[in-house]
């Protein structure tokens, strides 16, 4: 992940921006995704569903779906 | 040692009241937390406490706690507010669960129904499922709640019979009072914080003996023989009226009539004790309730709610209502914070009642004592079944 992403995430975090979460996981996800590194990726794309769940965030539906695909959730 | 209760449960006329332990013995007030409070059905909060879909409350009762949530499907349930996982509080403030509850530890997820919907790294980082963690068995506990005049009740033990068969007979008594209460807003609610057991809020509450004394406002149009008593023994007691006088402002003007009353209602009232711990009142145009929340064994909050037929009442005929019962509830405090202090005489017999005027009381201490002596059989039951 790149530097400035992962202040961004905790900046997020810090201010318990939980839809800025949800975005920022999931990018993070795409990065990790896109360089092979599928754990990691279902790792943060785990985080962003969880607050997308929290916020009943649009992108909620298209995370559980990922991570459904990667047998990661059911 | 366990306390004496077959004083209590003679006939009134050579009753002893209630045995001093039952208002100042820790161990009788935790006895009492079960016996009473848990396996009955005990008032806990208000509906109108979280007005809106997905609106979440924490609320304690004796310690317990617990969440009170309107979902998104408009029911209003009561959950135990403790995480399936390692137990954690879910909710610590009230606020609005825009999509699930999750969990602020390790961010487990449960749906407004209270259904567990997301385990994240259960399985370890990364995959959120294992094979030993069955989500449809690690739902929310849910506890059993009734809600009735707007009144949230609970049976924390969870065996007790459904609401409707231990009140039957209430709610047959006021069911033409069953079209909606609504409640009036910050202006009609206030607490009061009383240093008293609980259960001399109760007693306070049932009788009309002392209404000449405590509150002879009050009683300057209503005097002693225009009350009668209720008592339901076993179920339910408290006091009615046949002169209420409804509230009017410089102009004249009164709150709107619940609908659908019949004419005894017009100058009648009634004013009961649904046990164990909430005081009702219900009159043609408003209603009131009262949750006594025990917060020690010798101290309660008075949660006081005004209710009305109409959602839209006149501001300051509503302010003027609120003050008058707040008048009338506060001339009550010394007396129920006085024989909590009087419990502490050695040689006080748990009181003689007057067959005629304390029936309504009797009849409250005969039921807590039932309670108490089931308890201790069950109690017994199980430790024999044990040995
Ligand atoms: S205690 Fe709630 S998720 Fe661990
Ligand atoms: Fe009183």
């Amino acid at each position: 992940m790149s530097r400035d992403l992962e202040d961004q995430i905790l900046e997020a975090h810090a201010q318990h921006d939980q839809m800025s979460l949800v975005t920022l996981y999931q990018k993070a996800g795409r990065i990790a995704e896109q360089d092979g590194d599928i754990d990691a990726a279902c790792f943060f794309w785990t985080h962003a569903y969880v607050f997308a769940l929290e916020q009943a965030h649009p992108a909620r539906d298209d995370l559980h779906a990922r991570l459904v695909t990667y047998g990661r959730e059911t | 040692m366990a306390t004496d209760l077959s004083v209590v449960r003679q006939p009134i006329e050579t009753a002893n009241g209630l045995s001093n332990d039952h208002y100042i013995d820790p161990v009788v007030f935790e006895e009492e937390r079960q016996a009473v409070l848990f396996n009955s059905w005990s008032g806990l909060a208000t509906a109108a406490e979280v007005p809106e879909l997905g609106d979440a409350k924490p609320v304690e009762f004796l310690g317990v706690p617990l969440l009170l949530m309107r979902g998104k499907d408009n029911v209003v349930r009561v959950f135990q507010n403790t995480c399936r996982h390692r137990g954690m509080i879910l909710v610590s403030e009230p606020k609005k669960i825009e999509g699930a509850i999750r969990c602020p530890y390790h961010s487990w997820c449960y749906s407004h129904k209270g259904a567990l919907v997301s385990t994240p790294h259960v399985g370890g980082a990364g995959h959120n499922t294992h094979e030993n963690i069955d989500r449809d068995t690690l739902g929310l506990t849910e506890i059993p709640s009734y809600i009735w005049r707007d009144i949230v009740f609970v049976n924390i033990s969870g065996d007790a019979d459904p609401f409707e068969v231990v009140h039957a007979e209430l709610l047959e008594r006021w069911k033409e009072f069953d079209s909606p209460h609504y409640h009036g807003g910050a202006d009609s609610t206030f607490t009061l914080p009383v240093k008293t057991n609980w259960k001399l809020a109760v007693e306070n509450y049932c009788e009309s003996y002392h209404l000449p004394w405590i509150h002879p406002g009050l009683n300057s149009y209503s005097r002693l023989e225009d009350h009668y008593n209720i008592n339901q023994y076993g179920r339910f007691s408290g006091q009615g009226t046949y002169v209420y006088r409804q509230l009017t402002n410089d102009a004249g003007d009164v709150f709107p009539d619940f609908p659908g009353l019949s004419e005894k209602w017009n100058t009648g009232a009634e004013y009961i004790t649904v046990y164990p711990n909430v005081l009702l009142g219900a009159q043609r145009d408003h209603g009131f309730a009262i949750i006594l929340e025990p917060t020690a064994l010798d101290e309660t909050k008075e949660h006081v709610h005004l209710y009305y037929a109409s959602q839209d009442t006149d501001d300051e005929l509503r302010a003027k209502n609120t003050v008058q019962w707040r008048e009338v509830f506060e001339e009550d405090v010394f007396v129920v914070e006085g024989m909590q202090k009087g419990r502490h005489a050695p040689h006080f017999d748990g009181g003689r009642f007057s067959p005629a005027m304390d029936a309504p009381t009797h009849c409250f201490h005969d039921w807590v004592a039932s309670r108490i002596q089931i308890h201790r059989e069950q109690q017994q039951a199980k430790s024999q079944a044990a040995e």
